[in-house]
């Protein structure tokens, strides 16, 4: 069992019920925990959180034009000193495989990085995935060996904390994964 | 056109404490002519994107000038780059864009030949970017000209993108890379993070 199973069994692996963290309480726990910068292109499920981070004026909002950008540019930040977020859905972390393993994995950068799991919500409700994103996320980040929480109500919150801890332990890429679109 | 060697050489003895991040043939080439604790070597760290990391060095250290040498190959492979450039534009990225119209790490296969790198900078809006509306983007063919532009691209606010025909005649240094954290942690050494 590797490390990143491991830690997946002792935390909350999305059971139903979470229906969506808070866009606010979400912001302010990535103030809490000191990022300079968010990297996010937004999609459906994170647009209140993307207008939340873009109008707080103590965070400074990068908008890349692919997610591949995201990660180098993110890497570029904490090798000069900052603390990015890289706020991506899983389709992005798809895009941007090559970055990731060579501006994260390969030279021990820890990104932070919160990913969005596409389908998550439907599957959970029952309904048909629309396309493959939803049935690759988890297994794609356990073959990267990314550790993940699952940050699917305001009780998961904490779970980005444990996240950046983990991050900054190992100095390589760890992840909270999102299921459910943000609310206000 | 400009022999890429004499354009490496001319920068090294005109930089100071910039920070030159460099990718594909320009890491083999660029140790020639310089041994500087900011150097640092972007090969094997993702196709395309030296830009990237170069313009999140840019607004980490606002208070240096960071210098990426590029391929217009990568270029290609993220060409959404130059949007993003434009749209935060830090006024102290300086892009050196290596035009040699080829994959030239991997045989000197042909780009698509009727690109114009300067007229897709200008378009993605890095012409007039930054803070002051001072992004400039140009075209420089001559070793002479390069020269004479180089205090001025060290010094004035930009960005700068400045595409640059190379050639070259030199033998490639065999590519001997290695410890990809290792490199990450000089730079920040030399940076004073770490």
């Amino acid at each position: 069992m590797n490390k990143a199973t491991e830690i997946k069994t002792n935390q909350n692996t999305g059971a139903p019920g979470g229906q969506g963290a808070s866009a606010a309480k979400t912001l302010a726990a990535i103030k809490t925990l000191g990022f300079t910068h968010v990297l996010m292109i937004p999609d459906s499920e994170s647009r209140l959180l993307y207008q939340a981070i873009g109008e707080d004026p103590s965070l400074r909002l990068i908008t890349p034009c692919r997610e591949g950008e995201s990660i180098a540019i993110a890497a570029g930040l904490w090798t000069g000193g900052c603390k990015p977020l890289i706020v991506i859905q899983i389709t992005g972390v798809m895009e941007a495989g090559d970055a990731l393993r060579g501006c994260g994995l390969g030279p021990k950068v820890p990104l932070r990085l919160m990913v969005g799991w596409r389908g998550y919500g439907g599957a959970q409700a029952g309904r048909l995935p629309i396309d493959s994103a939803y049935t690759y996320t988890k297994p794609l980040l356990d073959a990267w060996g990314i550790p993940h929480w699952s940050l699917m109500g305001n009780e998961d919150i904490p779970m980005l904390e444990l996240m950046d801890r983990k991050a900054a332990e190992t100095s390589s890429p760890a992840a909270v994964v999102t299921g459910y679109a943000f609310r206000p | 056109m400009i022999e890429r060697m004499e354009l490496l050489r001319a920068l090294a003895a005109r930089r100071t404490g910039e920070i030159v991040v460099m990718t594909m043939t320009t890491t083999l080439q660029w140790p020639l002519v310089s041994q500087h604790e900011l150097d640092f070597d972007f090969l094997a760290f993702g196709m395309g994107h030296a830009g990237d990391f170069g313009l999140g060095l840019a607004m980490a250290r606002p208070e240096r000038k960071t210098i990426v040498l590029k391929g217009d190959g990568g270029l290609l492979m993220c060409l959404g780059s130059l949007a993003t450039m434009g749209r935060y534009a830090p006024e102290n990225l300086l892009v050196l864009l290596m035009e040699n119209r080829t994959y030239e790490m991997v045989g000197a296969q042909l780009l698509p030949p009727r690109v114009d790198f300067a007229a897709l900078a200008r378009a993605a809006g890095v012409e007039g970017g930054g803070a002051t509306g001072r992004g400039k983007v140009e075209r420089i063919t001559t070793i002479e000209d390069f020269e004479n532009a180089l205090p001025r691209l060290l010094t004035e606010a930009g960005p700068h993108f400045v595409v640059l025909p190379v050639s070259n005649k030199e033998p490639l240094p065999p590519i001997n890379h290695k410890d990809h954290a290792g490199r990450i942690r000089n730079l920040r050494k030399g940076l004073g993070i770490e």
